[in-house]
C-alpha cells in the first residue's frame, strides 16, 4: 500500500452496503463485489475511457436520479447504485446492438469464442434478436508481422489495445487512424508492427480482432484445456495459462482474473510466445551415452545404473567430496531440494552449488544481511502502489518487462516517482510526473549509491539519531562515506550532484520505496561493492526514514531464488540454515534417516568449481539443466574443466554445448510437463503444473533423482512433489504455508531484524583498459531471449532473429559507423563480427551486445573474472 | 535541441540527407518550433499546421524530427495526421482543386465534374496528377451553394461550373 491514504467511501450497490477507496469507479467496485455490469472497454489496469457505452447504471445521490457510465463514474458517499434496471438495460442493449451490426458473427472460427466479452455481454443482455440487418465488413486480415494478426472486421473500437500499449507497456505502437466510419486501429500507415511484442493487446482485445499467430490452432478457446502455471523465463515469476488442445500446447495467455498471480495478466514476449521450446522435435528424446565422442542411445535403466555405479566407485576411491552437483536455476524447488538431499543425504557430499552462486556468491549474503537488518521487503504485488521506485542498473523493458507494467500503472494511479540509475540511457516510457535520471559512467555504480547515502545523512533527510541507535556500526559507516563528496562523485560518476540530491530527497521522504537491481551489476565485476552500497542505503532508509523499503536481490532465471533457498549451495542447508547449525542438521538427519550428517563439514570444492574440475579434485560432476559453456563468464575455463572431469552427467532438454561434453546425457521435462514450484526474485512461491505429456522418453528431474537414490540403495521415502513439499516445510521453516503455490505466497524469513549492520563500503575504481581498447562492452539478456531455450521457440527467433550490437550516436559519428554496418569488436581475448545499430540508449564509450546468441559468444571476449570488457571497434568491409 | 551544439548537429545530419535545401528546411522547422512556448506534445497540431503552411505538406523527414523532439511515437503522430483531412503527407500539386461535394453541388452535378477531371487528368479524390499541377480534394459544403456546383482552385473561387467550363478553367492554370 502506498503511504498516501485514500478515504473510504460508503455507498450501496443494488441495496447492499459497500465500501471502496475514494476514486474507485462504480464498475470496478462492483467487480470487487462480484456484481457483473456489462462492459467491453473497461479494464482495471487502464484509465477509464467509455468507448463502448454499454455499462450504464442508475445512481441516486441526495434523492436525485441519474444514469451514468459506470466505467468512468467514481463512487460517492451515500450513492445508491442500481444495475440492470429496465431503463439501463434498454440503453445498454441499444449500444450493443449497434456494435453487432458490423461485427461478423464468425464465432465458430474465432480465437476468442467462448472467452469473448462480446458474447458474454450479448448473452447477459439477452440480446437474441437484433433489430438491425447485419452489415459485415470484409477486409482481409493483416499479417505483416510474424506474431500478431489484425482481423479488423471484428474490431469494436474499444481502444483497449491502443491504451494498454500506451499506458501499461509504454510503447504506443498502435493508435486510432482516420475517423468516423473509416476509423481503425493499427500502426502508422499500416506499416508492419515493430514493437516489444508483449502481446498485451491480444489479452485485452475483447473480440478476437487481434490474434496470436504463433499458435497453429484456431477457434473455440472454450474447447482448450487451461493449465495455470508459472513462466519459466525470467525471475519475475508471472502466472501464465497454458492452453492445450488434444495434447498439444497451443498458446500461452495471461490470466487477468483478480488476485491470480503477481502479474495481473501482464506478459512479455518471452512468456507469451516462447512456447515453441516445449513440444519441439529438437529436444533430447532418449538418454544417451558418449562412446568415444559419439552419442549412443541407451535405456533409462542402463543410464541410471551406470551413473549410480560411477558414483559409488568414485566415492569409494576418492571420498564423497570428489562428487559434485550443479543445481538448475530452471528446475523446480522440489527438484533442487531432492538433488541436494541426494548429495548430502545419500552420497554424503556437500559439493552442491548453482551457477548463480558460482558467479556471485555474495548475493545470498546480501539477501541474508537485508533480512538480518530488518528489511523483509513487501510482496511484489504491491509494486504498483509504490511511492517511489529506484531502478538500479536494470533495463526494465528487457530484464523484467512485467515489472515495467506494474511501475507504469503505479505512475498513473499511485503517482509513483521514478528514479533510474544506469550507465546506459535505457528507455522507460511512463506517465509519472517525476523522473530522476542518473546516467553514470560505467563501473561507478557503487559511488552513486554511496553518494545518495551520504546526502541522506549530511542533509538530515533521515532521522540519523534513530539510525545510530539501531545500527551499532553507524559511525564506521559514516566515516567510510567521507570520500563521497559532491565534487568527487560528480567528477567520478559524471552525474550532476543536483540529480543525486533530488534522488536522495525523494527517497528520504515518507514513502513506500522499491529498489529493483539489475543482473548487470554482476557483470561489472563489482557486484559485492554495489550490493553493499545498496544494502547500506536501504538500511539508512529503513531505520531512519518513514515508510518502507523493499529491495530484492538480482536473480536471473525463473528459479534462481529457489535453487538457493533449497540449499543447493555449499554454505547453506535448506532455508539458509548454516552448515554448523546443529538443530538444522539434526532435523535433516532424523528426517532423511541417514544417520549423522557430520561429514558435511568438508572442504569446499565448489567455491572454485572449474579449477577443481580441471585439476582433478572433482571426479564426477552432475549438471542439472544448465549450460555453463555458454552462460559462464569464463567459457574457455569451463570447457576445459568439463573436458577434464572424469565423469560428467548432464540433464537437459536440449543438446546444449555443455551436454555435448557429457558422458551421459539425460533428457528432462520442460516446465510444462512437470509439477512443482518456482520461487521468484521477490520470494513468491508459485506453482508449476504439467499441461502436456513429456516429449519422447524425457522424464522430470524429480524422477531421475528418485531413481538415482534407489539405484544407490537408499531410496527416498516420498514419491510425489507434494510429499516433498511437506518435507521442505519442515526442513526450511521459512517455506511454511507457501505450498502448493497456487496463491503466490511470499515466504517469510524466520528471524529478521535481529542484527542490523552496515556492510563495509568497498572502494571501487574504473578498471584501467589495456592500451588500444578504449571502449567498454556491456552485455545482458536481449528483450526476446533469455537462457538457452528461447532460440528453440520459433516465434521468438522470428522477432529477434539476429544479434545486433548497439553504439551511441556520438561514437557513430566519430568513427563513421552507421546503423547496419558490420563491425569487428575486438578484445584482448578475441573478436566478434556483428552488425551494429546506432541508438540513443547507448552512451559514448560503450558497446552493447546481447549475450543470447550461441553464434555470437560475447563471453569469449571476456578475460576471466574482470568486469566490463575493454574492447575496440572497427568497421568491417 | 536546446543547446546551440545539438542544433548544429541536427542541421548536419539533415545536410547529409540532401544538401542545402534540407538545411534551410530544418532551420525553418526549428524556427517554427521555437515560436511555441515549449517543444511538447500539447502544441503538436498548431506546429503541424504551421509546418504545412510553410511546406504545403508534412515531409517524412520533418515528421521524424517532430517525433523525436516532442517524444511521440509514429503511430500517435500518424493517428493525428490521419484524423484531420487537412494534413497531407505527400507533396500536393501546385494548386489544390477543392471540388465541393456538399448536397447542393452534389445534386447539381459535382460527380460529373469529378468524372471529367478523372478523364482529363486521371485523378480521383486525394490524387495528384503526374505533372504535379493539381491535387483533387472533395470538400464538404464550401458555403457557396448559390453558385453550385462550385470549386476552389488554389485561392480562386469558381462558381456555376460545368464539365466543359471546368476544363477551360483548368487550362488557365499552368505550372
Amino acid at each position: 500500500m502506498s503511504t498516501v491514504v485514500k478515504k473510504s467511501i460508503n455507498f450501496t450497490l443494488n441495496g447492499e452496503p459497500v465500501t471502496a477507496p475514494e476514486g474507485t469507479v462504480i464498475l470496478d467496485a462492483a467487480k470487487q463485489k462480484g456484481v457483473f455490469i456489462t462492459n467491453l472497454c473497461s479494464n482495471p489496469k487502464l484509465k477509464p475511457f467509455a468507448a463502448c457505452r454499454t455499462c450504464m447504471v442508475e445512481t441516486v445521490v441526495d434523492g436525485k436520479k441519474e444514469l451514468v457510465y459506470s466505467c468512468t463514474h467514481p463512487v460517492a458517499e451515500g450513492m445508491e447504485v442500481t444495475t440492470n434496471t429496465e431503463e439501463t438495460d434498454r440503453y445498454n442493449k441499444a449500444c450493443l446492438e449497434m456494435l453487432l451490426v458490423e461485427h461478423p458473427l464468425d464465432c465458430p472460427i474465432c480465437d476468442k469464442s467462448g472467452v469473448c466479452p462480446l458474447q458474454d455481454n450479448t448473452d447477459a443482455l439477452s440480446l437474441y434478436n437484433g433489430r438491425f440487418e447485419i452489415q459485415r465488413r470484409n477486409e482481409p486480415s493483416i499479417k505483416t508481422n510474424p506474431l500478431i494478426e489484425f482481423y479488423l472486421n471484428r474490431c469494436i473500437m474499444c481502444g483497449m489495445c491502443v491504451r494498454i500499449c500506451d499506458e501499461i507497456q509504454g510503447v504506443q505502437a498502435l493508435d486510432y487512424h482516420k475517423r468516423g466510419y473509416k476509423i481503425k486501429i493499427g500502426t502508422a500507415n499500416e506499416e508492419p508492427l515493430d514493437c516489444e511484442f508483449c502481446g498485451q493487446c491480444i489479452t485485452v482485445c475483447p473480440t478476437g480482432a487481434l490474434m496470436d499467430l504463433s499458435s497453429e490452432a484456431r477457434g473455440l478457446a472454450a474447447m482448450f484445456t487451461n493449465t495455470e502455471t508459472t513462466c519459466n523465463f525470467c525471475s519475475w515469476g508471472c502466472t501464465i495459462k497454458l492452453e492445450t488442445k488434444k495434447g498439444k500446447l497451443i498458446r500461452i495467455e495471461g490470466d487477468e482474473t483478480l488476485g491470480v498471480g503477481i502479474n495481473e495478466g501482464n506478459l512479455c514476449a518471452k512468456g507469451r510466445f516462447g512456447h515453441g521450446m516445449v513440444q519441439n522435435k529438437k529436444r533430447l528424446q532418449t538418454p544417451m551415452m558418449n562412446v568415444g565422442g559419439e552419442f549412443k542411445e541407451i535405456s533409462w535403466d542402463e543410464a541410471i545404473q551406470t551413473i549410480a555405479e560411477r558414483i559409488t566407485t568414485t566415492v569409494n576411491r576418492s571420498g564423497p567430496e570428489s562428487v559434485a552437483a550443479v543445481g538448475g536455476e530452471t528446475l523446480t524447488n522440489e527438484e533442487n531440494y531432492l538433488l541436494q538431499k541426494l548429495f548430502r543425504g545419500v552420497i554424503g557430499s556437500n559439493q552442491v552449488t548453482n551457477l548463480n552462486h558460482v558467479r556471485a556468491p555474495y548475493i545470498n549474503a546480501f539477501q541474508q544481511k537485508c533480512i538480518e537488518g530488518g528489511i523483509v521487503s513487501k510482496p511484489i504485488t504491491e509494486l504498483a502502489e509504490a511511492d517511489v521506485v529506484l531502478m538500479f542498473n536494470t533495463d526494465v523493458p528487457s530484464e523484467y518487462p512485467v515489472a515495467g507494467n506494474s511501475i507504469r500503472k503505479g505512475a498513473i494511479y499511485t503517482g509513483t516517482d521514478i528514479l533510474i540509475a544506469n550507465p546506459r540511457n535505457v528507455e522507460f516510457k511512463h506517465e509519472s510526473r517525476t523522473e530522476v535520471r542518473m546516467t553514470y559512467k560505467p563501473e561507478t555504480d557503487a559511488a552513486i549509491a554511496n553518494r545518495i547515502s551520504k546526502i541522506l545523512i549530511d542533509n538530515n533527510l533521515i532521522d540519523t539519531a534513530k539510525t545510530k541507535e539501531a545500527i551499532p556500526n553507524y559511525d564506521d559507516f559514516v566515516s567510510s562515506l567521507e570520500k563521497f563528496t559532491g565534487s568527487y562523485t560528480e567528477e567520478f560518476t559524471g552525474v550532476r550532484d543536483a540529480e543525486l540530491t533530488r534522488a536522495a530527497e525523494r527517497l528520504g521522504r515518507n514513502a513506500d520505496r522499491f529498489i529493483l537491481i539489475g543482473n548487470d551489476i554482476i557483470d561489472t565485476g563489482q557486484g559485492e561493492a554495489i550490493l553493499n552500497a545498496l544494502l547500506n542505503l536501504s538500511l539508512l532508509l529503513h531505520h531512519g526514514g518513514e515508510g518502507s523499503v523493499s529491495i530484492y536481490p538480482p536473480r536471473e532465471h525463473c528459479n534462481s531464488q529457489g535453487v538457493n533457498d533449497m540449499g543447493m549451495v555449499p554454505d547453506y542447508l535448506p532455508g539458509y540454515r548454516p552448515l554448523n547449525d546443529a538443530k538444522a542438521i539434526s532435523r535433516l538427519s532424523s528426517s532423511w534417516g541417514t544417520g549423522k550428517l557430520d561429514k558435511l563439514l568438508q572442504k569446499d570444492m565448489v567455491a572454485d568449481l572449474w579449477k577443481n574440475c580441471s585439476q582433478g579434485a572433482i571426479k564426477l560432476l552432475l549438471i542439472a539443466g544448465e549450460n555453463p559453456c555458454h552462460s559462464s563468464n569464463r567459457p574457455s575455463t569451463v570447457k576445459e574443466a568439463l573436458r577434464t572431469v572424469p565423469f560428467l552427467v548432464v540433464q537437459d532438454m536440449y543438446m546444449t554445448e555443455t551436454a555435448s561434453l557429457a558422458d551421459i546425457v539425460l533428457p528432462t521435462c520442460s516446465y510444462a510437463e512437470k509439477e512443482g514450484t518456482f520461487t521468484n526474485m521477490s520470494r513468491h512461491v508459485q506453482r508449476v503444473a504439467s499441461a502436456v505429456l513429456p516429449e519422447g522418453e524425457s522424464r522430470p528431474d524429480f524422477e531421475i533423482f528418485h531413481d538415482l537414490a534407489q539405484a544407490l540403495d537408499k531410496p527416498f521415502t516420498h514419491s510425489s512433489p507434494s510429499e516433498v513439499q511437506k518435507e521442505i516445510e519442515k526442513m526450511a521453516p521459512c517455506y511454511q504455508g507457501t505450498f502448493p503455490g497456487k496463491k503466490s505466497v511470499q515466504w517469510t524469513p524466520e528471524e529478521s531484524g535481529h542484527k542490523p549492520e552496515f556492510a563495509p563500503t568497498i572502494e571501487t575504481t574504473i578498471e584501467d583498459s589495456p592500451q588500444g581498447y578504449p571502449m567498454k562492452l556491456i552485455s545482458n539478456n536481449h528483450m526476446f531471449h533469455i537462457g538457452s531455450y528461447t532460440h528453440y521457440a520459433k516465434a521468438l527467433v522470428d522477432i529477434g532473429p539476429s544479434c545486433v550490437a548497439e553504439i551511441s550516436p556520438e561514437d557513430s559519428e566519430a568513427m563513421d559507423i552507421k546503423s547496419g554496418d558490420l563491425i569487428r569488436i575486438k578484445s584482448e581475448m578475441g573478436f566478434l563480427d556483428i552488425p551494429v545499430a546506432v541508438t540513443d540508449r547507448t552512451t559514448p564509450g560503450l558497446v552493447y551486445v546481447p549475450k543470447n546468441w550461441v553464434d555470437v559468444p560475447v563471453n569469449k571476449l571476456r578475460n576471466g573474472d574482470r568486469g566490463l570488457i575493454p574492447v575496440r571497434i572497427n568497421k568491417q568491409g | 535541441m536546446d543547446t546551440p551544439d545539438s542544433e548544429n548537429k541536427a542541421e548536419e545530419t539533415a545536410t547529409e540527407a540532401t544538401p542545402e535545401e534540407k538545411k534551410i528546411c530544418m532551420e525553418t522547422v526549428n524556427r517554427i518550433l521555437d515560436s511555441f512556448p515549449s517543444r511538447t506534445r500539447r502544441y503538436l497540431i498548431p506546429m503541424m499546421s504551421k509546418i504545412q503552411a510553410e511546406f504545403r505538406y508534412l515531409p517524412e523527414d520533418i515528421i521524424k524530427f517532430l517525433m523525436k523532439e516532442l517524444k511521440i511515437t509514429r503511430a500517435e503522430i500518424y493517428g493525428v495526421i490521419s484524423f484531420y483531412h487537412q494534413f497531407r503527407v505527400t507533396e500536393p500539386g501546385k494548386y489544390i482543386y477543392k471540388l465541393c461535394y456538399g448536397t447542393a453541388c452534389f445534386v447539381k452535378g459535382a460527380t460529373i465534374i469529378a468524372d471529367k477531371l478523372k478523364e482529363k487528368y486521371h485523378i480521383g479524390q486525394g490524387d495528384t496528377d503526374p505533372s504535379k499541377l493539381f491535387t483533387l480534394e472533395f470538400a464538404s459544403c464550401l458555403g457557396n451553394c448559390g453558385a453550385a456546383p462550385m470549386a476552389i482552385i488554389g485561392d480562386d473561387t469558381h462558381g456555376n461550373i460545368d464539365p466543359e467550363k471546368t476544363i477551360e478553367i483548368c487550362n488557365t492554370y499552368t505550372l
